[in-house]
């Protein structure tokens, strides 16, 4: 049985402001998860604290709106206590960057078979228009009243440095290019991370769109996203922002060095009786 | 009866802490019954280490008050720890001849060995052949035990070890009485081994961890085992994702659990909430150390407890268990399974160094427990509220793939179908609805030890780990009688009622300096005018003297 984009969609009205990126973002998912093949039953969305962290509640799917920043580990155990599932987590910068970064670092490094979506708005909305990791430097915020000191990271480069075996950054202002992304993320086998610039007009200002729509530009179709090295380059520059997919391998996943793993320790055999367990503690007769 | 305990110390590489799993998988074998304890020093390799067996031919509840037999390599060594060491007036001390016993000692039997001249790659094997012949150890269970342990280093190596273990055998030591009376072998286990084993026996098959002492041994063994029966154990980056992938697992339908110590249950606080607010069942096994802080990461004490039943912030309903010994453990943690499955909230059990690590001798067949199952919705009706209101607070839940079992679970306070809600009502009735799951929990699990005489002219109340020493001391005073809860949240509040009920003089036993379980007791119930607490801080067992001791002053001072 095969579903749409319409399957997907509940009556829930979301609580974001008129204009707010993440609109298109649900739309893209919706459509997405329909053309990735999944059923609405057999899918698990995981989110963490923030306005994006939201959607899975506009979403008909089984989810999870959790704690602030700690989406990634959830949907690890979601998905390795339900392998057959198709999980996905989404969140914003601030979650998964700032609270979260650990996570972040460590569910790319196993390369969990997850899809992660963070929508990035380069502030902190639902709190009310703090800086966040993505945040540019010198930006004045409400928590950063003379100017932002920290330097704004790419999410792109962490995800590659951290080991992601598939890397990509979309724009909502491009529902189409957006859903095509997440369509390959949510195939990928592995942990396939989406970074989607994602406007928020209540404290980034109606300006914020428009720039990222200047400053995007698709990854040349030249590109080998197998390179590590020419992905990384496209996350180090200051004119443009490359959208499209910027790195893309294969290696075992979690699930498959687990799988390895049980079939080291029980070899051929029947798994061990609750007196073979116990045969440890026999002292030696 | 029969009745001894020795300690063996020494530094890295003297094989202390081997010769004591030794004589205490020996004596198991025999069928007596055992209890051994160690204690290590700071350092991560070597560094100085203590093993302390008690071998008797009657059940035993605490590690020996005194010891018997004391074999020291090096006196170095032993002055860390001998603060913490009680000798028994006959004491026998063996030490190396040129090294000198301190001024302290010298009031005891000082015999010197030269174990390492008798055998200079196997003194501890020496130093048990000794103690061999002066308890009486079961010399052929002894050599059954070398050949298993060294049976990788290949035949020179038992080979050697067994010789030093027959020198020392021969050496003419003071021959004392041997415990006797064996019956059939039973299982020697430690605490955390025991807790693995129920998770196991429970149905565990998803545990995640993070390194912690004293608790690990608790993520190496289910990292064996797991694997074996299909499950998964995943060692996370920390406590944070450890206890978050026991909710994802969890809210997968796997039955799931983590361990951890003082500091991984502080991460864990908010994830804690997370699981009593979105009802999903958790399983968290505390072994408590030291605190606060870092504390003494390899030491009991009982200082976690207001951090079990209150911690976190919101209002929180969950359970806390703890275990009084081994095998407790054991049935402590399967209980844990049951009720948190039942019941969709966090379990958290509040084990201690002391029973966790420490080996004792228990009957295989005392390891049954039964086990309960979720309560899983019926999957044919599509109008499925996860949080519907139920008469004793439980919702069925589903598991995802089911097709019409489908919601959005959250951290937020939210309506039966789990959607978020911020108004006042609905956050009172559901408020109410997971409260009442306690109420459910008193009247079915009740858990509590009561022992000693029916009417007390003095009850002690502890918990836990204290057990043990209060258990011996129960037994040989007159008139006194002890309860111990095994479920602190919620407490069996009329079976502890009728208790005091029955008691005029209360002594409250505890290894808190703040005195946790007493402050919680007075919160809960009435105690009596005359009720005092032995309060102290933790790093150093109770000892069964302790307790008469106290016991004693409470009945004079309030007689």
């Amino acid at each position: 049985m095969t579903f749409t984009a319409n399957d997907f969609k509940n009556d829930l009205k979301p609580v974001w402001c008129p204009g707010c990126g993440d609109f298109a973002v649900l739309n893209a998912v919706h459509r997405a998860l329909a053309a990735a093949g999944c059923a609405p039953h057999e899918t698990i969305l995981v989110s963490g604290i923030g306005c994006s962290s939201r959607l899975p509640g506009y979403v008909e799917t089984y989810g999870f709106n959790s704690l602030h920043g700690r989406a990634l580990p959830i949907a690890t155990g979601a998905k390795l206590a339900s392998p057959r599932m198709t999980v996905v987590a989404v969140g914003g910068d601030g979650d998964g960057l700032a609270i979260g970064g650990n996570h972040f670092l460590h569910a790319a490094r196993r390369n969990v078979d997850i899809a992660y979506f963070m929508m990035d708005n380069e502030i902190y909305g639902l709190t009310k228009g703090q800086a966040g990791p993505t945040t540019p430097t010198g930006d004045r915020t409400k928590s950063t009243t003379y100017g932002n000191p920290d330097p704004s990271i790419d999410p792109c480069a962490l995800a590659i440095a951290f080991g992601a075996s598939w890397v990509a950054r979309g724009f909502s202002g491009d529902v189409k290019g957006t859903t095509e992304l997440m369509t390959r993320a949510i195939r990928h086998r592995g942990f396939a991370f989406l970074n989607i610039l994602s406007p928020c007009v209540t404290w980034r200002g109606e300006e914020q769109h428009k720039e990222l729509r200047a400053k995007t530009r698709a990854v040349p179709v030249d590109h080998d996203a197998t390179n590590r090295e020419a992905a990384l380059r496209f996350t180090d520059e200051r004119e443009h922002l490359t959208t499209g997919v910027l790195y893309d391998v294969m290696r075992p996943t979690l699930i498959e060095e687990l799988a390895a793993i049980e079939l080291r320790a029980r070899g051929d055999g029947a798994p061990p009786t609750r007196d073979q367990f116990l045969r440890a503690f026999q002292p030696a007769r | 009866m029969q009745d001894f305990t020795f300690s063996i110390v020494g530094s890295g590489g003297d094989g202390a802490v081997v010769a004591g799993d030794l004589a205490a998988m020996a004596c198991a074998a025999h069928g007596f019954h055992v209890i051994k304890t160690e204690a290590y020093g700071p350092q991560i390799r070597g560094g100085e280490s203590s093993s302390t067996i008690r071998i008797s031919t009657t059940p035993v509840a605490a590690q020996g008050d005194a010891i018997d037999a004391l074999v020291v390599f090096r006196f170095a060594d032993f002055a860390r720890f001998g603060s913490e060491m009680t000798l028994s007036e006959h004491c026998v001390v063996l030490h190396e001849p040129d090294d000198a016993p301190p001024s302290e000692l010298m009031t005891f039997r000082c015999i010197p060995i030269a174990f390492t001249q008798i055998a200079p790659k196997s003194k501890n094997l020496v130093a048990l052949g000794v103690l061999a012949a002066m308890f009486g150890l079961p010399a052929e269970n002894v050599r059954a035990a070398v050949r298993r342990r060294f049976a990788k280093k290949g035949a020179t190596v038992v080979d050697a070890n067994l010789r030093a273990f027959e020198q020392g055998m021969e050496w003419n030591a003071v021959t004392l009485a041997a415990p006797r009376d064996a019956t059939s072998p039973r299982l020697l286990m430690s605490g955390n081994e025991a807790s693995a084993f129920g998770a196991l026996h429970a149905g565990c098959s998803f545990f995640a961890g993070y390194p912690i002492t004293p608790s690990s041994e608790i993520l190496h063994l289910l990292s064996e085992w797991l694997p074996r029966i299909g499950g998964t154990c995943l060692q996370t980056e920390d406590e944070l994702a450890a206890i978050g992938a026991v909710v994802g697992a969890s809210f997968s339908g796997a039955k799931a659990m983590t361990a951890t110590s003082g500091p991984g249950l502080s991460l864990m606080s908010e994830m804690l909430g997370l699981s009593s607010i979105a009802e999903i069942p958790t399983v968290t096994i505390n072994v408590q150390r030291g605190g606060p802080s870092t504390g003494i990461p390899t030491k009991s004490e009982q200082s976690d407890l207001f951090h079990a039943v209150y911690g976190g912030h919101g209002d929180m309903p969950r359970v806390v268990l703890a275990p009084t010994d081994v095998e407790d453990a054991f049935h402590t943690t399967v209980d844990a399974f049951n009720i948190a499955e039942e019941f969709q909230l966090p379990v958290i059990v509040l084990s201690d160094q002391l029973i966790a690590q420490r080996r004792e001798t228990i009957d295989a067949a005392s390891l049954v427990h039964e086990v309960v199952q979720r309560r899983i919705a019926c999957d044919a009706d599509g109008s499925y509220q996860r949080y519907a209101i139920t008469g004793d607070g439980v919702s069925p839940m589903t598991v995802p793939g089911m097709p019409h079992g489908m919601y959005q679970t959250n951290g937020l306070e939210h309506d039966e179908t789990g959607r978020p809600s911020s108004m006042f009502v609905t956050h009172e009735r559901m408020n109410a609805k997971r409260y009442r799951k306690l109420e459910a929990i008193a009247q079915k699990y009740p858990l509590f030890e009561r022992f000693g005489v029916r009417d007390p002219e003095l009850g002690i109340v502890c918990w836990g780990s204290s057990a043990g020493p209060v258990r011996e001391a129960v037994e040989r005073m007159e008139g006194v009688a002890a309860f111990v809860p095994r479920i602190l949240a919620p407490l069996p509040l009329d079976a502890l009622n009728e208790f005091l009920r029955a008691c005029a003089r209360v002594l409250i036993i505890e290894t808190s300096f703040a005195g946790q379980f007493h402050r919680y007791l007075r919160s809960l119930v009435d105690l009596p005018r005359d009720t005092r607490a032995l309060s102290r801080s933790g790093g150093k067992a109770l000892s069964v003297a302790e307790i008469i001791e106290a016991a004693a002053v409470q009945q004079e001072v309030t007689a």
